[in-house]
C-alpha cells in the first residue's frame, strides 16, 4: 500500500516537475507563462493522436514536443516581440488550446469518445537498485522520462546558477533594459526560454496520455499546468525547492485516488484542492513574492 | 576617431536630435554639454547602441557602426557609464561585472578569476572595492557608479561615454575621478564626458561641444571660452529677468512639523534616520542634498504614498482643510498619468477633486472649466482640458503640476528638483510662482528639495542639509557653496 | 467612438479568418459553420431568447472582469467567485419556501452575492495586506471553489436520496420565474442590464471610479494623490467578486434550481474575452456578452449541423483575447504609422532627461 502511493507520487510529480522546470527557465527571464496549462493540454494531445495514428512512440513523444513548442510560439510572439500583458495574454493562450484540442480530438477519433487507447511507455528497472527494498520500486522502477525530469533538476539548477547563460538569463529577469543596453538580447534570451520550456511542457503533457493514462480524454491536464505554477512559487524559484514540491503536490494528488477509493471521512476534494490553497499559504505567510525575479511579468520593449 | 554624421532622432512629435555631427579623436576628453533636454543623453545612447538613429550613421575609426546594437556597438569598442546605474540588484557585484569584459567568454564561468581581475583594475584606478559576495542592493551611490565605470573599462573600449557621472558624487570625490578621467586620455582612449556642469567641463576638457535643443550649436575649446560664454550658447538668449535674491524670512507660525522622522527599508536599512524640523508660513525653506541620500523616499512621505517606521508628520495649521501639495520629481511617472486627459490629470489633486465631487457624484463639466481656467492663468500650451497629459511638452507638463499645486491652495507646497529639465527661463518662471505663494497674501510655505545648490541658494531662506538620511541645519549666514558641499558630502564641522 | 467600436469588430472579423483556416483543416465548411452559428443563435424566436439567456451570466462575469481590469487588477478568478456564490445560493434556496416570493428571490440573490464577495475579497485582501499577486491567487482559488462543489453536491448538500450528485432543488419561492413560457426569460436579465449601467456610473462618475481607473493607469502616481491602494484594492475586489457570485446566484434561481458539478463552462474566462471586446466599458458588456452567448447558444446547433465540436467557441475567444491584445499595442501603432503616416496623438514618451520644451 505505501509502496504504491509512493510509487504513484512520483508518477505524478513526474509531469508537473517538467513542467515547472521549463516555467522556472521563463520565469528567471522575466516572463510569467499562465499558458503553460495549454501547452501541457496540447503536448497531450498531440503525443496521443501521432502516437496512435503512426503507430510509433518516438514521433508521439516528438509531437508533443512540437506542439507544446507552438503554443509557447504564439505566446513568445505577443508576450516578448509585442510586449503585450502576459497575465491576459496566458490565460487566452491556455482557453486557445483547450478549444483546439477538444476539436481535433472530436474530429479525428469521434463523438464516442471511445477510449483510443496507446501502450504506455515501459518502465526501466535500474538494476539491482530496483531491487531494494522499498526504496527500489520507489525510486528506481520508472519509465525514462521520470528519471530523465529528475535528472534534468538539479542540471538546470547549475545551469541557473553557476554558468553564462543562466547568469544572462536571470539579468533579463531582474533588469531588462540593463541587459539589453550590455548587449545580451533580452529579446532572443526570452524567447529561447519559452522554447525550451515549451518543449518540456510539452513532453510533461505527453507523459499524460503517453506514459500515464495511455489514452486523451478532455482537458486530461485537469489543472496540473497551474499546479507547476504554484510548484515555481511555492519552491522559491530554486531547482530544489521545485523538486520537494512537485513530490508533495504529487503525493497530495495520489493520496486522493486512495481516499475515493477507501471512502473516508476526509473528502478527497481536500486533497485535489491542496496544492492550490498550500501555493495561497505559502504566498500568503512566507513572503513568496519577494523570492521572485525583480522584473516578472512586467512588459519589455526596446525603444 | 569617433565620428556622428547628421543623426538625426525623433520620438513622436519631439525632435531630439537635429542633424548632429559630432568628432572624438583618441586621447582626448571631448566635453558633450547642454541643458536638460537638449538631447545629450539621446546621443549617447545612439553612439552606445541602444537606441537606432532615424537618420545618420556613426562610425567609429572609419568603420560604420550597426545601429541599434549595443552588442556591435562593445564589440567595436564604446562603452557607456548610464546616468541612472545600470546594475542588477539583486546579482552580487562579481555577478554584475561578470556580466561585462572580465569574462572570457569561454569555458566554465570563473567568478573568482573574474573578482581578482576586477579587483586589479580597481586597485590601479584606487577604487575600493565590495567586500567579496555582496549584492549590489545595499551598495552606496558612489559604490555603484564605480562598478559601473569598472564595467565599462572591463570591455577595453577605445571609446568611454559618461553620462553625468559626477551628477551623484560628492564634492570632495570630484577631484580623483577628474584624474581617473585623465588617466584614460592618457592611454590613448576616446573619452566623451556628459555633462552640464560647466565648471568640470572647461577644467577637463580638451574640446567642447554645446548642443542646445537637439541641436550643435557651437564647438569650442576651454582656452576659448569660459563659464558665461558657455552658459549663454546653451540657454541661446538672455533670461528675461534674474530670479530675484531670497528676501530674509520673517515667517508666521509653523505650518509643517517634522518629528523624529525615520523610515527603515524591508530588509531593515534605515533610510530616514530621525528627521526633525518645521517650516512656517511665509518661507521658503530648501533641503540641499546629492540624489540618494533620502529625498526620494522623505517625498514619497510626505505625498503619503509611503508609511514612516515612525515619527511624525504634522501640518500644523488648524484650520480645517489644510493640505499639502507635493510635486515629485519623476514628473512623468508620478506626478501625471499621461494618457489621461488634462483635466482628469487636474482632479488628482485630492482638493480639486472634492471640489468637484459632490455626494460621491463626479462632476465631469466643473473639472473641465476649472481646467480651462487654469491654462489660462498659467499659460500652458496645450490645445485644451481634452487634450491628453502626455502630448504636452516637459515644460507645458511642468506648468501643469505647479498650476495643480497652486489650485488647490495648500497650507505647503513640497517640490522635488522641480526645475530640472527646464530651461533658465521656465526655471525663472518657477521660482517666482514659489515666490509669490510664500511671500504674496497667502504666506504659503515652501519646502524646496533639490540637488541644485545655485537655486537653492538664490531662493531659500533657510537651507538644511540631507546626507544619507540625517538632516542638519545650516547656519543663518552660511552660504559658501565649497562648504555646503562639503557638508552635503556628510563631512563633519 | 466610432474608432473604438472599429477595433472590436476587425478583430472579430480577423478571428472568423482564422477560425476559416481551422474548419478547413478539420474538413468542415467555414461558411456552414458560421451559418449553423447564426441559426442557432438567432434563427428563431425561441433561439433568440435562449441566447439572452446564455448571455446573462456573462454579463455579471464580465462586469466582474471589466471593474477588476480597469484598475489593473487581474482578476482571473470570476469563474471561482461566481461558483462560490452559487454554493451559497443553493445552500440557503432550499429553505426559503415559507418567505414571500420578493424575500426568497432576494435572500437568495444575496446569498450569492455575499458568497462571491467573500471569494473575491480574500484575494483582495491577500493583495492589499500580503502583496499576493491576484493573478495567482484567483487562479488557486478557482480550483479550490471547483472542489468546494465538488464536495458539497458529494456531501453537506446532496440531495436527499443520494442518488445523483446535485443538491436538494431550491424553494419554489426562490426561483425566478419565466415569464413569456416557454421561454426562459427572467427578472435575472433586466438585474444584469441595470447593474451594467450601475456600473458605469461608477466606474465614471463616482469619485471612487476615478480613484480606480487612475489607480488602474498608473498605480505609483496614484499613490502621490493619496488614493488609498490598499482599501481600494479590496473593495474592487470584493465588488468584482460580489458581482460574479451574483451571475452564479441569478443561474442558480433562474436556471438550474440546484447544484452539480461543472456548473460554470468557463463563464469567468469567456468573460475576460467579453471585458476586453467591451473594451473595459460597461455599458460595451451588454452587446459583447450577446456575442459570446450567441456562439455559446449556436455551438450546439453547429455541432448537430456540422459535426464541429462546441470547443470551437473556446478557439473564438482565445482567438479574440489574443487579436485585441497584439493589436493594441504601442507595436502596432508604430507598424500603423509607418503604413499611414503618423497621426501626432500622444506618442512613445522619450525618457525623462530628454524632454525640451515647446
Amino acid at each position: 500500500m505505501l509502496e504504491a502511493f509512493l510509487i504513484s507520487s512520483i508518477t505524478m510529480a513526474t509531469p508537473i516537475l517538467l513542467a515547472a522546470l521549463g516555467e522556472l527557465l521563463v520565469e528567471e527571464s522575466g516572463v510569467i507563462n499562465i499558458g503553460i496549462e495549454g501547452a501541457m493540454l496540447a503536448g497531450a494531445f498531440a503525443a496521443l493522436a501521432i502516437a496512435y495514428f503512426s503507430g510509433s512512440t518516438a514521433l508521439g513523444l516528438g509531437g508533443g514536443v512540437a506542439a507544446g513548442v507552438a503554443i509557447n510560439a504564439i505566446f513568445a510572439v505577443l508576450v516578448v516581440n509585442l510586449a503585450v500583458n502576459q497575465v491576459v495574454t496566458g490565460t487566452a493562450v491556455s482557453i486557445l488550446a483547450l478549444g483546439l484540442t477538444g476539436v481535433f480530438y472530436r474530429k479525428l477519433f469521434g463523438v464516442t469518445g471511445k477510449a483510443f487507447m496507446v501502450a504506455p511507455i515501459a518502465k526501466i528497472p535500474l538494476g539491482p537498485l530496483a531491487r531494494i527494498p522499498l526504496l527500489g520500486p520507489v525510486l528506481f522502477n520508472h519509465n525514462a522520462l521520470v528519471y530523465f525530469t529528475f535528472i534534468l533538476a538539479p542540471a538546470l539548477w547549475y545551469v541557473i546558477a553557476h554558468t553564462r547563460y543562466g547568469l544572462r538569463l536571470r539579468a533579463c529577469g531582474e533588469r531588462p533594459e540593463a541587459a539589453d543596453a550590455l548587449g545580451l538580447g533580452v529579446i532572443a534570451i526570452r524567447w529561447q526560454a519559452l522554447v525550451v520550456s515549451g518543449a518540456m511542457t510539452g513532453l510533461a503533457g505527453a507523459f499524460l496520455t503517453l506514459a500515464y493514462a495511455g489514452t486523451f480524454v478532455e482537458n486530461i491536464s485537469a489543472g496540473r499546468g497551474f499546479v507547476a505554477l504554484s510548484v515555481v512559487i511555492v519552491g522559491r524559484w530554486n531547482s530544489w525547492g521545485l523538486v520537494a514540491a512537485s513530490v508533495l503536490f504529487g503525493a497530495a494528488m495520489a493520496l486522493q485516488f486512495g481516499l475515493q477509493a477507501l471512502g473516508t471521512i476526509v473528502p478527497y476534494q481536500l486533497f485535489l484542492a491542496l496544492p492550490y490553497a498550500l501555493t495561497l499559504v505559502v504566498l500568503a505567510g512566507f513572503g513568496g513574492q519577494a523570492a521572485a525575479p525583480s522584473a516578472l511579468g512586467e512588459p519589455y520593449r526596446r525603444d | 576617431m569617433l565620428r556622428a554624421n547628421a543623426i538625426t532622432k525623433r520620438f513622436g512629435r519631439t525632435l531630439a536630435l537635429d542633424a548632429v555631427d559630432f568628432q572624438a579623436l583618441p586621447g582626448e576628453i571631448h566635453a558633450l554639454v547642454g541643458e536638460n533636454g537638449a538631447g545629450k543623453t539621446t546621443l549617447m545612447n545612439v553612439l552606445a547602441g541602444s537606441l537606432a538613429a532615424d537618420h545618420g550613421e556613426a562610425i567609429l575609426d572609419g568603420l560604420p557602426l550597426q545601429a541599434g546594437s549595443p552588442r556591435a556597438a562593445l564589440a567595436a569598442g564604446i562603452a557607456a557609464v548610464h546616468q541612472s546605474p545600470m546594475l542588477f540588484e539583486r546579482m552580487t557585484w562579481e555577478e554584475n561585472l561578470a556580466l561585462g569584459g572580465f569574462d572570457t567568454g569561454t569555458g566554465a564561468l570563473d567568478l573568482d578569476a573574474i573578482a581578482a581581475r576586477a579587483r586589479s583594475l580597481g586597485a590601479k584606478l584606487g577604487f575600493e572595492m565590495p567586500p567579496d559576495g555582496a549584492t549590489v542592493e545595499n551598495r552606496s551611490v558612489a559604490e555603484r557608479v564605480r562598478l559601473e565605470v569598472l564595467r565599462a573599462l572591463s570591455f577595453n573600449p577605445r571609446v568611454l561615454i559618461l553620462d553625468e557621472p559626477t551628477s551623484v558624487l560628492a564634492p570632495s570625490q570630484l577631484a580623483p575621478f577628474l584624474d581617473l578621467l585623465r588617466n584614460l586620455r592618457g592611454e590613448g582612449r576616446i573619452v566623451v564626458l556628459i555633462t552640464h556642469k560647466l565648471a568640470e567641463a572647461i577644467a577637463v576638457a580638451d574640446r567642447i561641444t554645446v548642443l542646445r535643443r537637439g541641436r550643435v550649436v557651437a564647438r569650442t575649446t576651454p582656452a576659448e571660452t569660459s563659464e558665461e560664454n558657455l552658459a549663454g550658447l546653451m540657454i541661446g538668449e538672455l533670461v528675461a529677468e534674474p530670479a530675484p535674491a531670497a528676501t530674509p524670512s520673517h515667517s508666521g507660525a509653523p505650518v509643517l512639523q517634522i518629528e523624529d522622522l525615520t523610515l527603515d527599508d524591508h530588509t531593515g536599512r534605515r533610510i530616514l534616520d530621525r528627521l526633525s524640523f518645521r517650516v512656517a508660513a511665509g518661507e521658503i525653506v530648501g533641503i540641499a542634498g546629492v540624489d540618494g541620500n533620502g529625498q526620494t523616499e522623505l517625498v514619497e512621505l510626505l505625498a503619503g504614498a509611503r508609511q514612516p517606521s515612525s515619527g511624525k508628520i504634522k501640518l500644523l495649521d488648524g484650520s480645517p482643510g489644510a493640505t499639502m501639495a507635493v510635486i515629485p520629481q519623476n514628473r512623468d511617472l508620478d506626478g501625471l498619468i499621461l494618457d489621461m486627459r488634462l483635466w482628469e490629470n487636474l482632479i488628482l489633486a485630492r482638493r480639486l477633486r472634492e471640489q468637484v465631487t459632490s455626494h460621491g457624484w463626479l462632476n465631469a463639466s466643473h473639472a473641465i472649466d476649472l481646467c480651462r481656467e487654469l491654462i489660462d492663468r498659467f499659460r500652458i500650451r496645450a490645445p485644451g482640458p481634452e487634450t491628453t497629459a502626455g502630448a504636452l511638452s516637459g515644460g507645458n507638463r511642468q506648468r501643469l503640476e505647479v498650476a495643480r499645486a497652486i489650485a488647490s491652495r495648500p497650507k505647503v507646497i513640497v517640490a522635488h528638483n522641480i526645475c530640472r529639465g527646464l530651461d533658465l527661463a521656465a526655471t525663472a518662471e518657477v521660482h517666482r510662482t514659489m515666490l509669490d505663494f510664500a511671500f504674496g497674501p497667502g504666506r504659503g510655505a515652501v519646502l524646496l528639495i533639490s540637488s541644485d545648490l545655485d537655486e537653492l541658494l538664490a531662493i531659500c531662506g533657510r537651507l538644511l542639509i540631507i546626507s544619507r538620511g540625517k538632516i542638519r541645519e545650516t547656519d543663518p549666514g552660511e552660504r559658501d557653496p565649497q562648504r555646503l558641499g562639503l557638508l552635503m558630502a556628510g563631512a563633519r564641522d | 467612438m466610432l474608432s473604438s467600436i472599429a477595433k472590436p469588430f476587425a478583430a472579430l472579423a480577423l478571428a472568423a479568418a482564422l477560425i476559416s483556416i481551422v474548419l478547413a483543416a478539420l474538413g468542415a465548411s467555414p461558411l456552414g459553420v458560421f451559418a449553423a452559428l447564426g441559426e442557432g443563435a438567432f434563427g428563431s424566436w425561441y433561439a433568440c431568447v435562449d441566447t439572452v439567456v446564455k448571455s446573462t451570466p456573462l454579463v455579471f462575469t464580465g462586469l466582474a472582469v471589466a471593474l477588476a481590469f480597469s484598475g489593473a487588477l487581474w482578476n482571473i478568478g470570476a469563474d471561482g467567485q461566481l461558483t462560490i456564490g452559487a454554493i451559497a445560493a443553493g445552500a440557503i434556496g432550499p429553505h426559503l419556501g415559507n418567505f414571500p416570493h420578493p424575500i426568497a428571490i432576494a435572500g437568495i440573490l444575496a446569498a450569492g452575492c455575499l458568497g462571491g464577495a467573500v471569494w473575491g475579497g480574500l484575494a483582495g485582501w491577500l493583495r492589499a495586506r500580503r502583496d499576493v499577486n491576484e493573478v495567482i491567487s484567483t487562479i488557486m482559488l478557482n480550483f479550490v471553489a471547483v472542489q468546494a462543489l465538488s464536495w458539497v453536491v458529494h456531501g453537506p448538500l446532496m440531495e436527499p436520496s443520494r442518488a445523483y450528485p446535485t443538491s436538494s432543488p431550491i424553494a419554489r419561492a426562490a426561483q425566478l420565474e419565466f415569464y413569456f413560457a416557454p421561454s426562459r426569460i427572467n427578472l435575472g436579465m433586466l438585474l444584469a442590464v441595470v447593474l451594467a449601467a450601475v456600473c458605469y456610473l461608477l466606474l465614471f462618475r463616482t469619485g471612487a471610479g476615478f480613484e480606480l481607473r487612475a489607480m488602474g493607469r498608473n498605480r505609483r502616481a496614484a499613490t502621490f494623490f493619496g488614493v488609498r491602494i490598499p482599501a481600494l484594492t479590496f473593495w474592487v475586489m470584493t465588488l468584482s467578486g460580489a458581482l460574479a457570485g451574483l451571475g452564479g446566484a441569478v443561474q442558480v434561481s433562474a436556471i438550474s434550481h440546484r447544484l452539480y458539478e461543472k456548473l460554470s463552462p468557463g463563464w469567468g474566462f469567456e468573460a475576460i474575452a467579453v471585458a476586453l471586446v467591451a473594451r473595459l466599458n460597461p455599458l460595451g458588456i451588454i452587446p459583447a456578452a450577446i456575442l459570446f452567448g450567441a456562439l455559446d447558444n449556436g455551438s450546439q446547433a453547429m455541432q448537430r449541423t456540422q459535426g464541429v465540436s462546441p470547443e470551437l467557441v473556446q478557439v473564438i475567444q482565445g482567438l479574440v483575447i489574443l487579436i485585441i491584445l497584439a493589436f493594441d499595442t504601442p507595436a502596432w501603432s508604430a507598424v500603423r504609422e509607418q503604413i499611414f503616416g503618423a497621426t501626432g496623438a500622444a506618442a512613445a514618451v522619450p525618457p525623462v532627461a530628454e524632454m525640451p520644451d515647446a
